[in-house]
């Protein structure tokens, strides 16, 4: 009697270590991108995040080394493009041991749920990442309608 | 049956599961000079107090993390809070006390200068 529930047991507790290694699995699978390295010589343009925040959109972008004269943001109505170029020199006089991080000019488009305003836009960097705060636009806001 | 085992696993303890901090590898170029090697590493988003820089017995290993405190509802996220993380050897002639870190626009810079030569060292030994 004993024996058994104790073989059952452990048929289980096999059966979890197989489903967290499966999760395991699954995670890395699924959120490998999320960790991956900025910049490499093959993927050679920012990689965003996008939040919706009240009146507000926040976009943000991965931008390690680029001087913030290098980016431009562009803005119409709903539609927001950001471009740029990353240089990566080698300095003066070094030999190169080792060269992974890609320059490269890009160009990423998106197209908002909602107009923005492009007057109230507000554009920081800080530590390589570009912060974008988009107001929406007040025909996009939701209004209240009195019934008569 | 009082030693009756619980057949099903209990569920993990904790409700609130807070996001696996994950560790990626940066990106770096390596170069080299007569006077140092110089290492230039992609860190975006990692605060210069949470970057941490070590020798250790010919081992150069870096750590930095980032966290993003955000607010709102995600539509999209391709890039997250992250540990970089990565060891590289370095040869015993550099100077550990002359090395120099910057950060600038989440690149990370790292001075490693050669040392002018390897100085002896006399131990005296104390008579007790």
């Amino acid at each position: 009697m004993f024996t058994g529930i104790s073989e059952i047991d452990r048929m289980f507790g096999a059966m979890d270590l197989l489903r967290n290694r499966m999760d395991r699995l699954f995670n890395d699978f699924d959120g490998s991108s999320l960790y991956a390295p900025a910049f490499t010589l093959t993927s050679n343009s920012p990689r965003t995040n996008f939040l919706e925040n009240g009146d507000n959109f926040e976009v943000q972008a991965e931008v390690p080394g680029i001087s913030k004269h290098d980016l431009n943001i562009k803005i119409q109505g709903n539609y927001l493009e950001i471009s740029g170029k990353r240089i990566v020199d080698t300095p003066d006089g070094y030999k190169i041991h080792r060269n992974e991080r890609g320059g490269s000019t890009f160009s990423r488009s998106f197209t908002l749920p909602a107009d923005v305003d492009a007057e109230k836009v507000e554009a920081m960097m800080k530590d390589g990442i570009l912060y974008l705060k988009l107001p929406k636009s007040e025909t996009a806001k939701p209004k209240q309608i009195t019934i008569n | 049956m009082s030693d009756r085992k619980d057949i099903a696993k209990k569920e993990e303890k904790s409700i609130e599961k807070t996001r696996e901090l994950r560790s990626a590898i940066p990106t770096v170029d390596i170069y080299e000079n007569d006077n140092e090697i110089l290492l230039h590493a992609d860190m975006p988003g990692v605060n210069k107090k949470d970057i941490s820089v070590n020798i250790d017995n010919g081992t150069l290993s870096l750590s930095g993390v980032r966290r993003f405190d955000n607010k709102g509802v995600s539509k999209w996220e391709e890039f997250s809070d992250v540990e970089y993380v990565r060891s590289f050897s370095v040869p015993q002639s550099i100077d550990v006390e002359r090395v120099e870190a910057e950060l600038k626009d989440g690149v990370l810079k790292l001075h490693l200068p050669k040392s002018e030569v390897a100085k002896p060292k006399m131990i005296e030994i104390k008579a007790v």
